[in-house]
């Protein structure tokens, strides 16, 4: 029989490294600690770690021992977790171990991989091992050649955690000059800065709070670690978003303004949302919750948020995307009273797959982050049961310093419960018990907040990164969903970034207070001191408040769900946010000052236009090797063998799939799902990126981004007046400091951006209703030092009316007209045929004319029309036109329906014939419809810039020309082939 | 009129609770989600329903092999409840992480005719020989002299297969063979370019078009009553065309029944067959 695992490795060496091995077995193993007696065990070994019909099992062996490895290994490696990282195959388990073995309650396992090598007489077997664990969290035995020969096998022992060591909560004295201020910061991790910690200071000089902490037996005049810990994590840039709430003071050196900004959030997207409100009746809950939420119908709300999972998933690229993608879950299971996900996004940012260059130390190939960051996203969306409906894989080298992972999800609820309350507002009273619910807080996830507000680098702690564990958060979805509907939620909130700390603290800003026993927290290990219990980020749980006459229904229902609730804080008004260890006060601090008391950052910033060698086009070229070539660029070519391993159709709701077409393998613009069983009243998602436009303009970028996503989802239906957005911008650290001596241009690029989203927002009467900022995308310092470019990742949500009526990117019917909606610009500046062109000679530049959006209102008129096309089912096919720009998008509507097509570019617009075939002007779609709706098609457009390009043709050839000029003629067949071939890095199936 | 009443179980990991409560719905049955551990506290029974699905899922994580945990649990702790079940002649499906919940707790492919269950596994559903869990539509076809009362008058359907273990495995040659003479070997996959009808091949089909490689194309089988049915791709996610991927190229095939004004999919026959059995066996 097959041994599956082991192929896989094979296959993975092969495709990774060039590294043939003749054949690699695998054998699970499983370390356990109990009472049960070993014979016993083995006598039901086939009952639950081994299938009797496909796997060998054996107890007290090491298996390499027995006759089934009759043939030597050449390498053995042997993979199992360090003590104390989060083992799910481990605590499965422990559970099926349970299931036969009740008596034995106290009873652990933990698990390990071990892999025979076969044919691998000329690899490094400790290299080999380095590619099969992450030190940060795995241990890995070897055993060479030569200890096989001696069958000297590998043996890890049951992995224990070291004892921790309960410290007493103390204080720290902040009475001390400023230098010293500044070292107690940095040494704790707290991520504050001088003035954070001058205010800190101040607040235990006055002389009311000593007298009322004098009253309460908490030390009057300094701070506990509990308190300063807490303060840290609340005044953190992960959470308050100090930059985006700072004031700028802005210079702008190419129109000379000198400005002053205060609050780029307040100024550029709360305020434009907010007055959009008072248009609109459908935006029912923005910003001020874990997510945005609007109203569908009469009966249901949708709402979405994106997070991002950056610094994690740098170090250890799995377990940092699967918590981001089951933690931004947890937000839309936060939102209102709590909503169910039902779709989630992924967008991912990475160095070139195939990168040759150096790599810095301690950073990851490319092509590692990507299967890691991958595979946790796949583990942990498809285990969750929710569907992968859109996304994006964007490659730069510059991502190599920090990939950037981009987690969405939408939820939905109904408006209002079977009690009648609103399901978008929380509704927290003093005195109701608040409980934790779902995992247990240990050791791991702590500091990751104020962590992913440092930058990386060599020291960067490993107790930051934890591995999501989907199972006990869905019993939690299940569990919280059914107390929902029951009545019996109050409040509810996720535990993400900074812990109770956070979750309990931000709650009780409703009530004005709370009181918290840290000594009643379940624990994974004993020993953690309060501040460490306090400030946790452990997986998987919730904080719900509940009233006292509900305590007992909620927690039968937790019961019979095996998910653990333990109420730990009590909500108050006393406007303190009180904490205890048992019955001592181990922090006090009002709730005003710790929400509010953080002091506003004031910032420079200075625009002078970057300068970048203007783009040239060649004199002569070969556009058909152009085209297999941008076909096969990463930034361009399928994606198909990664999406395809996300279950994107999960629920039974999925109308617009990832991958559409004959060969279901032409490219989707957008997700569209029809939730409600037996309804077509479909949601489409859809997402925008153009990091490579920061190059000339980052404001430019963030317009392409926003026209992107809309684009997108009018290309299958969306109804333009009902859609929302969310912002999330990952940027390199924008203040001015020695390590960041350009802080003021990156700055600026942030001003930039912000005032475009503004402009095209408004123009697009296009909501934003959440998002987020990661603004320490950086690597090292000096000349070395590596940042991200620019990156505003715009996601949106919107309504279709009717999902049987949309479009897809594949061209359909010979004969079927196709016309382009919209004008090809002279913007051949940052394309990515550019990018290519400097990539063969790095000579050639990048610069010149980049894409803008000088009349958004004109485009969102055009879209209108465009979409009632596809309502009305005249339009069938519609595909964005973007990356590679009019080349590219019909090579993908080709591709998508196996089916040829005559194109003449002439009359597309004012550019010249590169900018017409290459070039990536915004506001284009490319649509085909009937001869027998054209007229239809034609009165709807009359006044949108409209032009036919040709048909669809029953051959297998793309053909395009310009006028006379013939500019290409590609086999269909071929251009699928390179557009598939760059990623599939699988290795084949053999 | 009698409407039968359906137990879809959930928890644990399980994720298609919802859709399958609603394709059981628009067949014309009712539905209720019940968590598995109501059915062992006592909380609920199960003897008072008539059909029971096991959806499709991760059930704890796939750990220790796909099915197997939850499996566990309901061979020791719902085995009087489950052979009552099946004695009284009532249809249980499983549909991929459910179809190995059955195959892992024995309830298929089951004991020879006449007998009740015993809980012993026979087979076996193993990793996709691509080593990768794919979600991807494919084309089955259904042995039309199955004695499986859920495919009856069934002859072609697609829809998609969401899985990472899915090859079915018997341990022999001989208890292979067994299951296709009594046409227990229900449904598997086909060449779409074969004529309707005439896809079933014994020789293995290649990667897609059988997606993990099982053994004789098998996607679904059942036990000798032809109750008991379970298959990894999933039915229920073809309930309405506008599903199937082909639905804006006009193409996407019409279901037998006339539920959602013709935008029926190919996928609730499998369902109403279940109610239409229960109804006519009252």
């Amino acid at each position: 029989m097959r041994d599956v695992r082991g192929d896989v490795v094979r296959r993975q060496l092969h495709a990774d490294h060039g590294c043939n091995v003749e054949r690699v077995r695998s054998i699970c193993g499983y370390l356990i600690q109990g009472e049960t007696a070993a014979e016993a065990i083995a006598a039901r070994v086939d009952d639950l770690f081994a299938d009797p019909i496909i796997e060998h099992g054996a107890a007290n062996t090491l298996f390499l021992t027995t006759d089934l490895f009759d043939q030597t290994p050449d390498i053995v490696v042997t993979v199992g977790f360090k003590p104390g990282v989060t083992d799910n195959p481990g605590k499965a388990a422990t559970d099926g171990y349970l299931t036969l073995f009740p008596e034995d309650a106290g009873a652990k396992i933990s698990t390990y991989t071990t892999y025979a090598f076969y044919g691998a007489g000329e690899i490094d077997p400790t290299w080999l091992a380095g590619t099969l664990h992450n030190g940060l969290i795995e241990r890995a035995l070897v055993g060479d050649s030569a200890a096989c020969q001696a069958g000297m096998w590998p043996a890890l022992d049951y992995p224990t955690p070291p004892e921790q060591v309960f410290i007493q909560p103390k204080t720290i004295d902040l009475e001390c000059e400023d230098e010293l201020l500044e070292k107690i910061s940095f040494e704790g991790l707290l991520a504050l800065n001088l003035e954070e910690m001058r205010a800190i200071q101040a607040h235990y000089r006055d002389e009311e709070v000593r007298a009322l902490r004098t009253t309460h037996g908490i030390s009057p005049d300094a701070p506990t670690d509990v308190e300063l810990e807490c303060l840290a994590q609340t005044w953190s840039e992960h959470c308050k978003h100090k930059i985006f709430a700072s004031r700028i003071h802005h210079v702008d050196h190419e129109t000379g303004e000198d400005t002053v900004i205060d609050s780029l959030f307040k100024t550029h997207i709360m305020t434009p949302t907010h007055d959009m409100q008072k248009d609109v009746d459908w935006l029912l809950s923005v910003f001020h919750d874990n997510s945005g939420v609007i109203a569908w119908d009469d009966t249901w709300s949708v709402c979405m948020k994106a997070e991002t999972h950056n610094s994690p998933s740098a170090l250890d690229p799995y377990g940092g995307a699967m918590t981001g993608i089951v933690g931004v879950n947890r937000d839309i299971l936060g939102t209102g009273l709590g909503a169910r996900p039902i779709a989630n996004t992924d967008v991912f940012c990475f160095g070139p797959p195939n990168w040759e260059g150096t790599l810095p130390d301690n950073l990851f190939h490319p092509s590692r982050v990507l299967r890691g960051v991958h595979a946790g996203v796949r583990v942990g969306g498809n285990e969750s049961g929710i569907p992968t409906v859109n996304g994006a894989i964007v490659f730069d080298d510059r991502y190599i310093g920090k990939p950037l992972v981009y987690c969405g999800t939408v939820g939905i609820m109904p408006r209002h419960l079977p009690d009648g309350r609103p399901s978008h507002i929380k509704t927290p009273v003093a005195g109701d018990i608040v409980y934790m619910v779902g995992g247990r807080v240990g050791y791991d996830g702590i500091h990751g907040a104020t962590f992913s507000s440092l930058e990386l680098t060599e020291e960067s702690p490993s107790s930051a990164v934890q591995i999501g564990d989907p199972i006990t958060q869905k019993k939690m979805v299940d569990m919280i969903l059914e107390a929902r509907d029951e009545g019996l939620i109050s409040c509810i909130t996720d535990n993400g970034a900074g812990g109770l700390s956070s979750s309990i603290g931000e709650m009780a800003e409703y009530t004005n207070g709370c009181e918290i026993d840290l000594a009643t927290v379940p624990l994974k290990q004993a020993g953690l001191s309060p501040w460490e219990i306090l400030v946790s980020e452990s997986q998987e749980r919730m904080t719900v408040a509940v009233r006292p006459a509900d305590q007992a229904a909620f927690e039968a229902l937790a019961d019979l769900h095996e998910v653990e609730a333990t109420p730990v804080a009590t909500f108050t008004s006393t406007g303190m946010f009180h904490v205890r260890y048992g019955e001592e006060t181990v922090a006090y601090l009002p709730i005003e000052f710790l929400h509010d008391g953080v002091p506003q950052l004031q910032l420079e910033s200075e625009w002078t236009p970057p300068h970048q060698t203007p783009f040239v086009t060649p004199n002569e070229a070969d556009h058909n090797e152009l085209l297999s070539s941008m076909l096969q660029r990463p930034n361009i070519a399928s994606k198909e063998t990664w999406v395809r391993q996300y279950d994107h159709e999960v629920i039974a709701q999925t109308a617009i799939k990832p991958f559409v077409g004959v060969e279901r393998d032409g490219p989707g613009d957008a997700g569209v799902i029809a939730p409600l069983h037996g309804d077509p009243h479909g949601l489409v998602i859809s997402c925008g990126i153009a990091p490579r436009y920061s190059d000339i303009d980052a404001g430019a970028m963030a317009a392409a981004a926003i026209d992107e996503a809309v684009r997108n989802a009018v290309c299958v239906g969306l109804d333009v007046d009902k859609m929302a957005g969310l912002d999330n911008f990952c940027w390199p650290d924008p203040i001015e400091s020695v390590k960041t001596p350009d802080g003021r241009f990156k700055l600026a690029q942030l001003v930039r951006a912000n005032r475009e989203l503004e402009r095209v927002c408004r123009a697009y009467r296009l909501p934003c209703v959440s998002g987020k900022d990661s603004m320490k995308n950086d690597y090292g310092s000096g000349k070395d030092k590596i940042s991200i470019p620019p990156t505003l990742l715009f996601s949106l949500f919107g309504d279709h009316p009717d999902v049987r009526n949309s479009a897809t990117s594949d061209f359909k019917e010979a004969g079927d007209r196709i016309y382009l909606v919209g004008h090809s610009k002279q913007e051949l500046g940052a394309s990515e045929l550019s990018f290519m062109m400097r990539e063969r000679n790095s000579d050639n530049g990048i610069g010149g004319n980049v894409p803008l959006l000088l009349n958004p209102e004109q485009n969102l008129a055009t879209y209108r029309q465009l979409s009632s096309t596809i309502h009305q089912g005249w339009v069938k096919t519609a595909h964005d036109c973007s990356e590679g720009g009019l080349a590219i998008a019909l090579a993908e509507m080709c591709i998508g329906g196996r089916i040829g097509a005559s194109v003449d570019i002439d009359g597309t617009g004012d550019g010249d014939l590169w900018a017409r075939l290459w070039g990536e002007s915004l506001g284009r779609i490319v649509v085909t419809v009937k001869p027998e709706h054209e007229s239809d098609f034609l009165a709807t457009m009359k006044g949108h810039p409209t032009t036919i390009l040709g048909e669809v043709t029953a051959t297998s050839v793309l053909e395009m020309v310009d006028g006379e000029t013939p500019l290409i003629s590609s086999d269909v067949n071929e251009l699928a082939q390179a557009w598939k071939g760059t990623l599939d890095m699988t290795g084949g199936v053999a | 009129m009698m409407v039968p009443r359906v137990a879809v179980l959930f928890g644990f990991g399980i994720n298609c609770d919802h859709e399958t409560k609603a394709v059981f719905e628009l067949a014309g049955a009712e539905a209720h989600r019940i968590h598995v551990n109501r059915f062992i506290s006592g909380d609920s029974n199960l003897a008072e329903f008539d059909i029971l699905a096991v959806p499709g899922g991760f059930s704890f994580g796939d750990h220790l092999g796909s099915g197997r945990l939850l499996g566990n649990r309901m061979r020791f702790a719902m085995r009087d409840a489950l052979r009552d079940f099946v004695d009284a002649g009532k249809p249980i499906i499983g549909i991929c992480n459910g179809f190995q919940v059955l195959v892992k707790t024995g309830l298929l492919p089951g004991p020879d005719a006449g007998q009740s269950p015993d809980f012993v596994q026979r087979g076996s559903l193993g990793l996709n020989d691509s080593g990768r869990y794919e979600d991807r539509w494919v084309t089955l076809e259904f042995d039309p002299n199955s004695p499986c009362i859920w495919t009856k008058g069934m002859t072609r359907m697609t829809c998609p297969v969401r899985h990472g273990e899915g090859k079915y495995i018997m341990p022999t040659p001989q208890a292979l063979e067994a299951l296709s003479t009594n046409h227990q070997l229900t449904v598997r996959y086909v060449d779409p370019s074969t004529a309707v009808g005439e896809g079933l091949s014994d020789t293995a089909l290649p990667y897609p078009l059988s997606p993990n490689g099982s053994m004789r194309n098998v996607a679904g089988i059942c036990d000798a009553t032809g109750l008991v049915f379970g298959l990894m791709p999933h039915p229920e996610a073809n309930y309405a065309r506008w599903l199937h991927p082909d639905h804006t190229r006009g193409t996407a095939p019409v279901g037998q029944g006339n539920a959602l004004d013709s935008w029926e999919g190919e996928g609730l026959q499998m369902f109403r067959n279940a109610i239409e059995y229960v109804k006519q066996n009252r």
